[in-house]
């Protein structure tokens, strides 16, 4: 007599997938908020021959209202050198670009002094701005 | 005699949940990449309280105002200003003397000063900037 070997069914619980990606969804949800300023109103300035910066190691706002923000969060200009100085440490040259993105109608009264902090701290500027259409 | 209704297992169709999903995180990282982050990198020495001034370099003084650009007090229309700093930086082979300060007065609007700044340094310019020191004066 043969006796049949029954044959297990070997499916993935398809059930759990929804749980796993939902998970990944909010991890790389959290990750991008992290060092998030996507909530702050600033439009950039224009120019040409732009460049992506190869590293980002901090990240400063100066939005319509004036206000100087460090990686998404409110700072005074006053004490905005001593932050950067702690934030980029003792990264070598290359590795210390700051990010600045300032409103196009932001005053030298409001910017000059971040970018004085900046140089201070001895980071390297990187303006970010919004390539200039030819108007022709 | 009675029959007895067999009962079906309604579910929800639980493989495309993981599609909906995935779906949604290429949206949110999507949303998540849209700001812009190119622009130019610039170069600006490290700031000191007094600079030290060179009497053998002639530095090339700029002043900026709302709309226009003053080159060693002269003022001139962004066009005829590129022309002009190109000009006096040609001859210039140290570094030293490539420097030009950079003067804003206090309603210079950021895209006006990137667009001269540009310039400069697309002219192979060294930019320093000159920026007033604040004095608290009591008056009794």
């Amino acid at each position: 007599m043969i006796v049949r070997r029954k044959k297990l069914d070997a499916s993935v619980p398809a059930m759990a997938m929804g749980d796993i990606a939902f998970l990944l969804l909010i991890f790389f949800v959290i990750l991008a908020r992290a060092r998030d300023d996507s909530h702050l109103q600033w439009k950039p300035a224009t120019g040409q021959e732009l460049t992506r910066p190869t590293t980002m190691n901090a990240s400063v706002v100066v939005d319509k209202y004036n206000v100087t923000y460090l990686n998404g969060r409110e700072i005074p200009v006053g004490t905005l050198a001593e932050e950067l100085k702690v934030l980029l440490g003792e990264n070598p040259a290359g590795r210390r670009t700051v990010m600045m993105k300032v409103h196009h109608e932001v005053t030298a009264v409001y910017f000059e002094p971040v970018i004085e902090a900046v140089s201070e701290a001895g980071g390297e500027l990187h303006h970010i701005l919004e390539e200039e259409k030819n108007q022709r | 005699m009675k029959l007895k209704r067999t009962k079906l297992l309604v579910e929800p169709p639980a493989s495309a949940t993981s599609d909906i999903a995935f779906i949604l995180i290429v949206f949110f990282l999507v949303c998540a990449s849209v700001e812009p982050d190119k622009g130019r990198a610039q170069v600006l020495p490290r700031a000191e309280p007094e600079p030290q001034k060179d009497k053998q370099s002639q530095t090339i003084d700029v002043e900026l105002t709302r709309n226009a650009v003053i080159l060693n007090g002269n003022p001139l229309p962004p066009e005829t200003f590129r022309k002009s700093i190109v000009l006096k930086l040609a001859d210039k082979t140290r570094d030293e003397d490539k420097i030009v300060a950079v003067k804003s007065r206090k309603e210079v609007p950021y895209s006006h000063w990137m667009t001269v700044t540009g310039i400069i340094e697309d002219s192979g310019g060294i930019i320093t900037l000159q920026l007033e020191e604040e004095r608290t004066v009591q008056v009794k």
